[in-house]
């Protein structure tokens, strides 16, 4: 038997469907109140305007003590996003606290979108040809965008 | 039909005050007077082709002229406008020695025109402004006196001499005049009107807070009904924040309904409370005379945003028909009005600009929207105001650990320090170990027991469970203090 879900949950996914945040949706299925489809619009002036971007989001069993675990679905090419579509993000990781919550954490993703950063790397590659030659890989990032992230008609 | 007849008849029909059916913006009058403004652009020889053809002209830039670009730009035939005293004008460059007009579309009559103005302003000695910065004017002093008035631009190094011919419009002039006071009286009333329903908001308030009061020394008797009361308005206040009848505050939206978006919410807001018979249900009569009260309130509120948006539909569309008729652009009225009354644009997207043509409807709303949150709504707390940060249930039994104005309940501060999470889940200091029984909130605790005796019982219930689940591990007693 499952336990119940906490009441925490509930209201998070209510306030999630009630006032979703713009560029932003996530949906619980339908057989798992814990899992997540999330969808990103890459942000307006970034390379990655335009694009759509797919994550799965899991709410572990001890949350919010631990964080929500979520990587990209879509490709892209970003120096903290790795090949399998890990995030390098300091609010999902040490600098978590309970009283972050999906939205937030989603937010921070947007954001890390609009701001790339090649001192942190988790992509090493994409890292370096974006301090080696920057306007290349906004292109490279463009190209993705394109490639693989277009919105589903 | 025709929006002045859509518009005079709403006036009439409406029922709305005598005094606010005055200060209304005069849709008729004015019209009269853009055709006067069209006469009278005639009369200097300027038809509205010609005043097309001259802003077509200055629209696409020609690249020969570049250097002098803003110069250029500047000849575009607008209505300037002087900020402490507003006087439509026209203005058209002129060649500095001949008086010849240099805008070569100009229509040869009007051209002719120009120059007897000019060389006559030239005559009339002692009349020289200088022009240095080649931006439209904005310390101008107008002369209404003289029919032309010459700017000298003093560019005597540039290659062409040029000079400035401003013909005030008289017309346009009267057509400002009569708008600008049908507007000023607006403000006046919606000034009015926001005050006269603060005040309602703030007696409506007291009435809330008589028939919610939770139950005082010695009025145990009463207990009963009057909790029954206080937890059914809690529920007609939550329905009421969950869909704002006037003003959104949330991500997605963020600024005042329009009339008409209002007033289906608040036909959906009657409608749920009849549905649940929340009125009928109410113990004490004051209660329900109070909940009355309150849905009069919200129908005055939609009254004053329905003239007052009105009146704005009516100026955005006057304002429009000036511009097709006259060829002047009448947003310069809108912009100077706009400074007078920032009220005006409280929902408008970019500067200067009307978005949803609201006018004073939309600060209305926003204002009293919030009066009434902070007023009425206040007074009975809904209990996602006392959500633990960490669980989402109720802080019960509320802990602050001092670093910060958060209220957590017991439970997420054993769990935090179980875990060895150190840090106040909320402000981030490391206060969280050192939390003992001293951290409990006294105050919110009576708070929440006299809000919200239902659901600190649940909660209660709840931990004590919970307590003695966890008893097999250390118990969160410190000496001095036993909480559970
Ligand atoms: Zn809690
Ligand atoms: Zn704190």
């Amino acid at each position: 038997m499952t336990a119940p879900l906490p009441k925490r949950i509930i209201k998070e996914t209510e306030r999630l469907q009630t006032e979703p945040v713009p560029g932003i949706s996530a949906q619980p299925h339908d057989d798992n109140a814990r899992y997540f489809d999330v969808t990103v619009q890459g942000p307006d002036g970034s390379c990655y305007e335009g694009g759509v971007f797919n994550l799965e989001l899991f709410l572990p069993d001890d949350y919010p003590m631990t964080p929500p675990r979520i990587r990209f679905l879509t490709r892209i090419y970003h120096p903290n996003i790795d090949r399998l579509g890990r995030i390098c993000l300091d609010v999902l990781k040490n600098n978590w606290s309970p009283a972050l919550q999906i939205r937030t954490i989603l937010l921070s993703i947007q954001a890390l979108l609009g701001a790339p950063n090649p001192e942190d790397p988790l992509n090493e590659a994409v890292a370096k040809q974006w301090k080696d030659n920057q306007a290349e890989a906004i292109k490279n990032a463009r190209e993705w965008t394109k490639l693989y992230a277009q919105p589903k008609e | 039909m025709k929006f002045g007849q859509e518009y005079q008849q709403a006036l009439a029909n409406e029922d709305f005050p005598k005094e606010w059916r005055e200060s209304a913006i005069e849709y008729k009058h004015l019209k009269k007077c853009i055709k006067k403004v069209h006469k009278e652009l005639q009369s200097l020889g300027l038809h509205p082709d010609t005043l097309r053809r001259m802003s077509e002209w200055v629209g696409d830039s020609q690249p020969e002229h570049q250097d002098s670009k803003d110069y250029y730009s500047a000849t575009a035939p607008t209505l300037s406008s002087v900020p402490e005293e507003f006087a439509p004008q026209l203005r058209v460059l002129v060649d500095g020695k001949t008086g010849m007009p240099l805008d070569a579309t100009l229509a040869p009559e009007t051209k002719s025109a120009l120059q007897k103005l000019a060389k006559h302003e030239m005559m009339s000695a002692g009349r020289r402004d200088y022009l240095r910065i080649p931006q439209p004017p904005s310390n101008h002093a107008v002369r209404r006196s003289s029919v032309v008035s010459v700017l000298t631009e003093d560019i005597a190094e540039e290659p062409e001499d040029a000079r400035w011919v401003q013909l005030p419009l008289a017309s346009a002039k009267n057509f400002y005049d009569m708008l600008e006071p049908s507007v000023q009286e607006l403000e006046v009333l919606r000034e009015a009107e926001t005050a006269k329903l603060e005040e309602d908001i703030l007696d409506l308030g007291d009435a809330v807070e008589n028939v919610v009061q939770p139950v005082r020394e010695g009025m145990e008797a009463t207990r009963k009904m009057n909790y029954r009361d206080l937890y059914f308005w809690r529920e007609m206040f939550r329905l009421y924040t969950e869909k704002p009848i006037f003003y959104s505050g949330t991500e997605a939206r963020r600024g005042a309904f329009t009339f008409t978006e209002a007033k289906s919410r608040l036909q959906a807001y009657d409608t749920k409370l009849r549905e649940i018979g929340l009125l009928d249900q109410m113990k004490t009569p004051q209660a329900r005379l109070a909940a009355q009260q309150f849905l009069d309130l919200n129908v005055k509120i939609l009254r004053i945003m329905h003239f007052q948006e009105m009146n704005a539909r009516a100026m955005t569309k006057i304002l429009k028909k000036f511009d097709k008729r006259t060829h002047l652009e009448g947003n310069v009225f809108l912009k100077d009005i706009g400074t007078k009354h920032p009220a005006l644009l409280t929902n408008s997207g970019k500067q200067g600009q009307l978005q949803s043509p609201g006018g004073f409807a939309n600060s209305i709303a926003r204002d009293l929207n919030a009066e009434i949150a902070s007023k009425v709504l206040a007074i009975v707390p809904q209990p996602d105001d006392w959500d633990c940060p960490v669980c989402y249930s109720m802080a019960w039994k509320p802990v602050s650990l001092g670093c910060c104005k958060s209220v957590y309940c017991i439970r997420c501060i054993i769990k935090l320090q179980d875990e060895g999470m150190k840090r106040c889940p909320v402000c981030n200091q490391e206060t969280v170990m050192k939390a003992d029984g001293r951290n409990i909130n006294f105050e919110a605790m009576e708070f929440l027991q006299k809000y919200f005796p239902m659901e600190t019982r649940k909660r209660q219930k709840e931990n004590e469970k919970a307590a003695l689940v966890r008893e097999h591990g250390e118990a969160f007693v410190k000496p001095g203090c036993a909480i559970q």
